[in-house]
């Protein structure tokens, strides 16, 4: 099962990882767009279950925590783009913008 | 920790698909259009589940596809599809000279280079971070269901075991999801 693994450096799957992470941070920072914020949101969260899944199968191999835990995410991953997009399509409805700027009904 | 250069079968093929999936999430972050942003989404996921497989994660890779790849980008383009957002379309405004338009490439925060930088700081700062940790010892493999058991059966006997209680936690939190997801879009007013 693990046979495989241990032929890439554990550096590079973090490394990418990384910039992964970086990329969706900065899109749900810098982007104003409600729906590609979502999506960055995602890039994080796929970038957090490789490395999950690359330091389970390097550090404990033969046990599946990691992965579990990144099926846990999945999970919830799902069930949070269902609920954010179901609020941006009623925002859009109601108000007809999908600026994040400009929802700032609650800002103060 | 090093950096080791190492080149094999296993090395070459998650070099690729790292390569997809990075040019994907920028794509993901930059692209103009945000319905091609949601497709680059769908690479990215197929991608990342590429890497599971070789990392030997099986369940997670078929979870992935299922799940990121299958249900949330198809949910995604729909929620694009329903609302008429400006981005879909392209602004047709004329291409500016050369040096405009590398000035934009660079610093514009939209689709420059910056979302790269941020990301390999980013990265960088991390990878100092791991690189200061203390690593605990690398477990034996062990055999503990039987020789030769699959990632499945592995993933499913700890799934129904030891982490019952969260599982189930699991379900009711796609219900609560579901229920929520219904009862904010359905239309008011409507007895």
């Amino acid at each position: 099962m693990t046979a495989g693994v241990s032929q890439i450096p554990l550096a590079y799957i973090l490394i990418l990882g990384g910039l992964l992470f970086g990329l969706g941070l900065y899109g749900a920072l810098l982007r104003t767009n409600a729906v590609r914020i979502l999506m960055s949101i995602e890039l994080m969260l796929n970038a957090v279950n490789i490395n999950l899944v690359a330091f389970n199968q390097y550090l404990s191999p033969g046990y599946v925590n990691g992965q579990i835990f990144s099926i846990f995410v999945i999970t919830v991953a799902a069930a949070e783009a269902a609920i954010g997009l179901a609020i941006i399509l009623e925002i859009v409805r109601r108000r007809n913008i999908v600026d994040i700027d400009k929802i700032n009904l609650l800002k103060w | 920790m090093s950096l080791p250069v190492v080149i094999n079968l296993y090395t070459l093929s998650f070099a690729l698909l790292a390569l997809i999936a990075l040019v994907a999430a920028y794509e993901v972050v930059t692209n103009r259009l945000i319905t091609h942003a949601a497709f680059f989404l769908a690479l990215v996921f197929v991608a990342v589940a590429g890497i599971f497989l070789l990392l030997g994660a099986e369940f997670l890779a078929v979870a992935q596809v299922l799940v990121y790849a299958g249900a949330v980008t198809v949910m995604i383009i729909f929620a694009i599809m329903m609302s008429q957002l400006n981005e879909i379309r392209i602004e047709e405004c004329g291409r500016p000279p050369f040096t405009r338009r590398l000035w934009l490439r660079l610093v514009s925060s939209q689709w420059g280079l910056l979302p790269l930088l941020f990301a390999v700081v980013f990265a960088l700062a991390m990878f100092g971070l791991y690189a200061r940790a203390v690593w605990p010892a690398r477990a034996l493999l062990v055999d503990r269901v039987g020789p030769a058991t699959s990632n499945i059966a592995i993933v499913g006997a700890d799934l129904f075991s030891t982490y019952a209680i969260p599982f189930e936690i699991a379900s009711v939190i796609l219900l609560v999801a579901l229920v929520g997801a219904i009862v904010l879009t359905a239309k008011e007013g409507r007895s």
